[in-house]
């Protein structure tokens, strides 16, 4: 593996909340344009693995890297500009601003935060609304569109930070059936395109599918790690197995 | 009981008392309530910050103001601010006067007690945004402040806009007991003119048509205000 090609890199990161220890020195490196699936039991520690990755939670030991970001050692919500700009991020539910419409939602941060012109902002959130098939629902507001419409726009909002990696933390897990497609479907789109991408999913399928490489995390372990097929095929470790055995 | 004379209604001085005394009312409770507002939301905004004093301080505040009568908070500051502490000398007279006039003393009183409630209910506003919503503001790279402007505060004031309309209805109310510190709103001419004519029921049967109109006035535009600002859809489950 080439050592320039690594985007991401955790080393040896620990991470406790009070007395309980969340993470327990995981590392984990993801390679430009290199999709990454992580599953595992609930509490496990998936969600804060990508908290982490993009600054939300400051970790206690450790390190982590982002392309050129050293993200251990920044400190304030200053520093972490340039890092948020790089790395996106689209959450379980509840995304959306609900006071926004969805075209507002996805124009937001790129004018208020990166501070690009408005009219050049608008033509890429109608572009990418358009990509994830919502050009008609430009001036709903979240509360009127369906879950997996919702995280369709979350996703476009995302992608108009221009990022160069995307963090999805079950993304589909709130949603009905009918409309996981939709946006599982959105989500293969990017990683076709190359979009480096870390998902923590319950989506085996999906998963198996779209990695290039799956993490089985359990007790804030990355217990194993490779190709999808070896993962869901041939899992070496028995806390895989037993995990692949009830949800499967 | 039943022998109403409003003879008294027709002579102009009483009736501009009134007027008078309504629109002073009605000032008194926009001004306090606007200052509240402002006091709530910076209050609110300043307890997200987690800096142990100055919790400490926002704490003490919004109790001592919450749970004290808003009449003696009124007297207090009466007494405290205008008459014993700031004094000036008037150059011209030379008698030393209050610096702050009773309706200044009544909006200070009335904001603060108001701002007290205001705290409260933003806090609460604030507490039950989604955490998601604030941390993909946080990861869109929205900073401290902007995001306290752009997202949490405009969210915030909506979802706590049926308290907030409870608080101005209550200061509505409240202005009546400026008339103590000889505020001029409605209550105090009130006074006046029962005083004049000795015709105390009718006044006061007036006075209570007044404020029941100016509060239904005031909880209608809030309605109005509410539905208006409204997100659509939201609260809705999917
Ligand atoms: N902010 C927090 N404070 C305290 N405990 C937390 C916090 N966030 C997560 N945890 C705990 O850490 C564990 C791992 O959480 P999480 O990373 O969300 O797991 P997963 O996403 O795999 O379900 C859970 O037991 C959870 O209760
Ligand atoms: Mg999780």
């Amino acid at each position: 593996m080439n050592r320039s090609d690594v985007l991401i890199e955790l080393d040896q990161v620990n991470k406790s909340f009070g007395a309980f220890q969340v993470l327990k020195g995981i590392s984990l490196s993801v390679k430009d344009g290199e999709a990454v699936c992580i599953i595992g039991p609930s509490g496990s520690g998936k969600s804060t693995i990508l908290r982490c990755i993009n600054g939300l939670i400051p970790i206690d030991s450790g390190s982590i890297r982002v392309g050129t970001h050293a993200v251990h050692k920044m400190k304030t919500e200053k520093e972490m500009r340039p890092l948020r700009h790089q790395v996106s991020m689209v959450f379980q539910q509840y995304n959306l601003f609900p006071h926004r419409t969805a075209l507002q939602n996805v124009m937001m941060a790129p004018i208020q935060v990166l501070g690009h012109d408005p009219k050049e902002v608008e033509v890429r959130a109608r572009r990418l609304l358009a990509k994830v098939r919502l050009s008609e629902k430009a001036d709903s507001y979240p509360g009127q569109l369906s879950g997996g419409q919702q995280q369709r726009v979350a996703i476009a909002r995302a992608l108009a930070m221009e990022p160069q990696v995307i963090l999805f933390d079950e993304v589909t897990a709130a949603l009905d059936p009918e409309t996981v497609k939709e946006v599982l479907t959105a989500i293969r789109e990017l990683v076709d395109e190359g979009l480096t991408c870390i998902l923590v999913t319950h989506e085996m399928k999906f998963a198996r599918e779209v990695a290039d490489r799956v993490c089985f995390t359990d007790h804030g372990r990355i217990v194993e790690s490779g190709p999808p097929a070896q993962i869901f095929d041939a899992p070496q470790d028995p806390r895989t197995r037993e995990f692949l055995g009830q949800v499967l | 009981m039943f022998n109403l004379d409003y003879s008294w209604l027709a002579d102009p001085v009483y009736q501009g008392w009134l007027i008078r005394g309504t629109l002073t009312t009605i000032e008194l409770a926009f001004a306090s309530s606007a200052i509240s507002f402002v006091i709530g939301l910076f209050g609110a905004l300043a307890l997200t910050l987690r800096i142990a004093w100055l919790d400490a301080f926002i704490e003490l505040f919004v109790e001592v103001f919450r749970n004290t009568p808003p009449l003696l908070q009124m007297l207090f500051f009466y007494f405290t601010l205008s008459t014993i502490g700031l004094r000036v000398t008037d150059p011209a007279t030379g008698v030393s006067v209050p610096l702050l006039s009773a309706f200044a003393c009544a909006l200070i009183s009335l904001s603060l007690f108001g701002g007290a409630l205001c705290i409260e209910a933003f806090r609460s506003g604030l507490d039950s945004l989604p955490r998601a919503v604030t941390e993909a503001a946080r990861s869109l790279g929205y900073s401290r402040w902007q995001r306290f402007r752009r997202i949490e505060a405009p969210i915030a004031s909506r979802i706590c806009l049926p308290a907030l309309t409870n608080i101005m209805t209550n200061q509505f109310k409240t202005t009546s007991q400026a008339s103590v510190i000889t505020v001029p709103e409605l209550m105090y001419y009130a006074g006046q003119i029962y005083n004049d004519t000795f015709r105390t029921a009718e006044v006061m049967i007036l006075v209570l048509f007044i404020y029941v109109s100016l509060v239904s006035l005031l909880s209608w535009g809030m309605v109005r205000i509410e539905r208006a600002l409204a997100f659509p859809g939201y609260g809705r489950a999917h």
